[in-house]
């Protein structure tokens, strides 16, 4: 049934290319990311065509968080907490996908888009050189790419003909709730030919969702439930073990 | 078995986390700690994000603490009264340490001060309680004399607190003493509560022992008796101030640890009190010289990440 949904949708860009024209058109299996309490991540199907001659690169961006990043430090033989730099709105989440050879990219127009890790732009906050902002920087990249939440290289875009495209977007178990986008770009000697952009909603469903609004929404009671839990929780394995097992 | 916590935002190991609630469980029950200390360090290590283990080991602490508490409030091993004033003082302090943890963490250097405070209190009770426990056994199994030392600066404290006003009479483990010193003491242990985000029963207990001068058979029920109260307090600030508590993982460490608690209750019934203590004192001192291993081994990573919230 998957099967054919997806070869209908195939059909359906193949289509509309011919008859629109335009020079990029693109769609992914699902616009949904829902977490629920076994979640273990997830793949998201990307398709598209391409109407015209140049390179395709694809951005997928999570909601913007703001990151502490602190340095160890050793004073006397124990290790303690130095510099803090704060980098303020940076992606939680990042992955690249290109037709681009290596040699061929980091013009004005890729770094001006932010494509490729490199031309990401951070701010910070704090007081730090430039050199100690860099490995700051670097440092908090390395970890988000370890978490498997940036992609540490550039992923390849599969070619099916000359014109169908696709693209597996994986999202690893630990991502964070709000909207991703998946930018799609049609790039052209450095000229940017066509551009979409396709939102990915990640929630918490069901249970898990529930329990989250909850405890913000009503932290007063979810805080005299959580004691109450235990309060209850601990009588009863007391009363059973007194019961069942002997005192 | 994987299970999604909704506030931690990571998926777990259902069995692991079981695992590591029957154990703090079980050392709550036999030794009238909360064992937040051992549970909050394991959480972490498993890959909680700190704030979250330290309020949901809170919560915990809670279960643990009233299903151990339960079979010496039966065998009448509790000092209500003795619990009451613990308890005034506990919030109190604890109070206060939410304060000063606040004020160390916007300076960056809440880890070291909580690690000193740890290595500092740990290292101190365990090495007076383990030498105090050897010398007991010794005495009791092989008849050794150990020489009386005179420890003239300690009795003199004692003897300062004896003169405090303002006394009362504390039937249960029938001593009578300033009600300054429990107040004073659970302000002091409530501090370092907050600070440390544990019960705080590792330290109450040697305090009762060697400066309220509790009888060993109502020491366990009374520091479980205001742990629940003091970690009630604490589990509901940080849920209603934070949104730290995760009740999810908080139900498996309350399932897991109430009924590790009954065991170690049991357990402990049938080790004698000399040995119980000094058991406890090895396992203070181990975990005192892991702390002290830490913060002189190079940290795994040079640079720690964190995730602010907006």
């Amino acid at each position: 049934m998957k099967k054919l949904i997806f070869l209908a949708f195939l059909f359906n860009i193949f289509l509309s290319i011919q008859a629109s024209a335009s020079p990029i058109i693109s769609g992914i299996s699902t616009n949904e990311i829902n977490i629920d309490t076994d979640f273990q991540g997830t793949k998201i199907l990307l398709f598209g065509a391409k109407g015209d001659a140049g390179n395709i690169v694809i951005a997928v961006r999570g909601p913007k968080k703001n990151f502490l990043v602190t340095q160890k430090e050793k004073l006397f033989g124990i290790w303690h907490n130095g510099k803090r730099l704060k980098f303020k709105d940076s992606y939680s989440y990042y992955s690249l996908f290109s037709t681009f050879n290596d040699s061929t990219s980091g013009t004005e127009l890729i770094e001006n888009l932010e494509l490729g890790k490199n031309n990401l732009k951070f701010i910070t906050s704090g007081n730090a050189t430039d050199d100690q902002r860099n490995e700051f920087q670097i440092q908090l990249i390395e970890k988000l790419e370890k978490n498997k939440l940036y992609a540490s290289g550039v992923g390849k875009v599969d070619f099916l003909d000359e014109t169908l495209f696709k693209v597996i977007l994986d999202f690893p178990k630990n991502i964070t709730r709000g909207v991703y986008t998946v930018e799609i770009y049609l790039i052209n000697d450095d000229n940017l030919i066509s551009y979409q952009s396709i939102p990915i909603y990640v929630t918490q469903v069901g249970f898990s969702a529930k329990i989250l609004d909850f405890a913000y929404q009503e932290s007063f009671l979810y805080g005299l439930l959580s004691v109450a839990i235990a309060l209850i929780f601990g009588w009863l394995a007391n009363y059973l073990f007194a019961r069942f097992i002997g005192k | 078995m994987q299970i999604y916590l909704p506030i931690a935002e990571i998926p777990v190991n259902i069995i692991l986390i079981l695992l590591l609630g029957l154990a703090t469980g079980f050392l709550a029950g036999m030794f009238g700690i909360g064992g937040g200390f051992l549970a909050t360090p394991l959480l972490m290590f498993i890959g909680i994000p700190p704030a979250i283990a330290v309020s949901t080991s809170a919560n915990q602490i809670i279960a643990s603490s009233v299903s151990g508490l339960l079979p010496n409030l039966r065998k009448g091993n509790v000092d209500i009264k003795m619990g009451l004033f613990l308890i005034v003082g506990g919030f109190f302090g604890s109070t206060l340490g939410v304060s000063l943890f606040r004020l160390l963490q916007k300076t960056g250097q809440i880890d070291i001060v909580i690690n000193i405070v740890y290595v500092l209190f740990l290292g101190s009770i365990s090495i007076i309680m383990l030498i105090d426990g050897i010398k007991t056994l010794s005495t009791k199994k092989y008849n050794i004399v150990w020489e009386k030392k005179d420890n003239d600066r300690f009795e003199k404290f004692l003897a300062w607190i004896d003169q405090l006003p303002w006394k009362w009479h504390f039937p249960k483990s029938d001593i009578t003493v300033s009600v300054i010193v429990p107040i004073t003491l659970s302000i002091g242990i409530g501090v370092l509560v907050a600070l440390m985000g544990i019960g705080g029963g590792f330290i109450m207990i040697p305090a009762m022992i060697y400066i309220l001068r509790m009888p060993s058979s109502v020491v366990v029920g009374t520091s479980l008796f205001q742990i629940i109260f003091i970690a009630s307090n604490t589990t509901f600030l940080q849920a209603v101030t934070n949104n730290n508590v995760d009740i999810v993982l908080g139900f498996l460490m309350i399932i897991s640890s109430s009924i590790g608690a009954q065991l170690g209750t049991r357990a402990g019934y049938k080790v004698d009190a000399d040995s119980l203590r000094s058991f406890l004192a090895l396992l203070i001192f181990m975990v005192c010289l892991k702390i002290i291993f830490g913060l002189f081994a190079t940290p795994e990573a040079l640079y720690v990440i964190e995730v602010l919230k907006k």
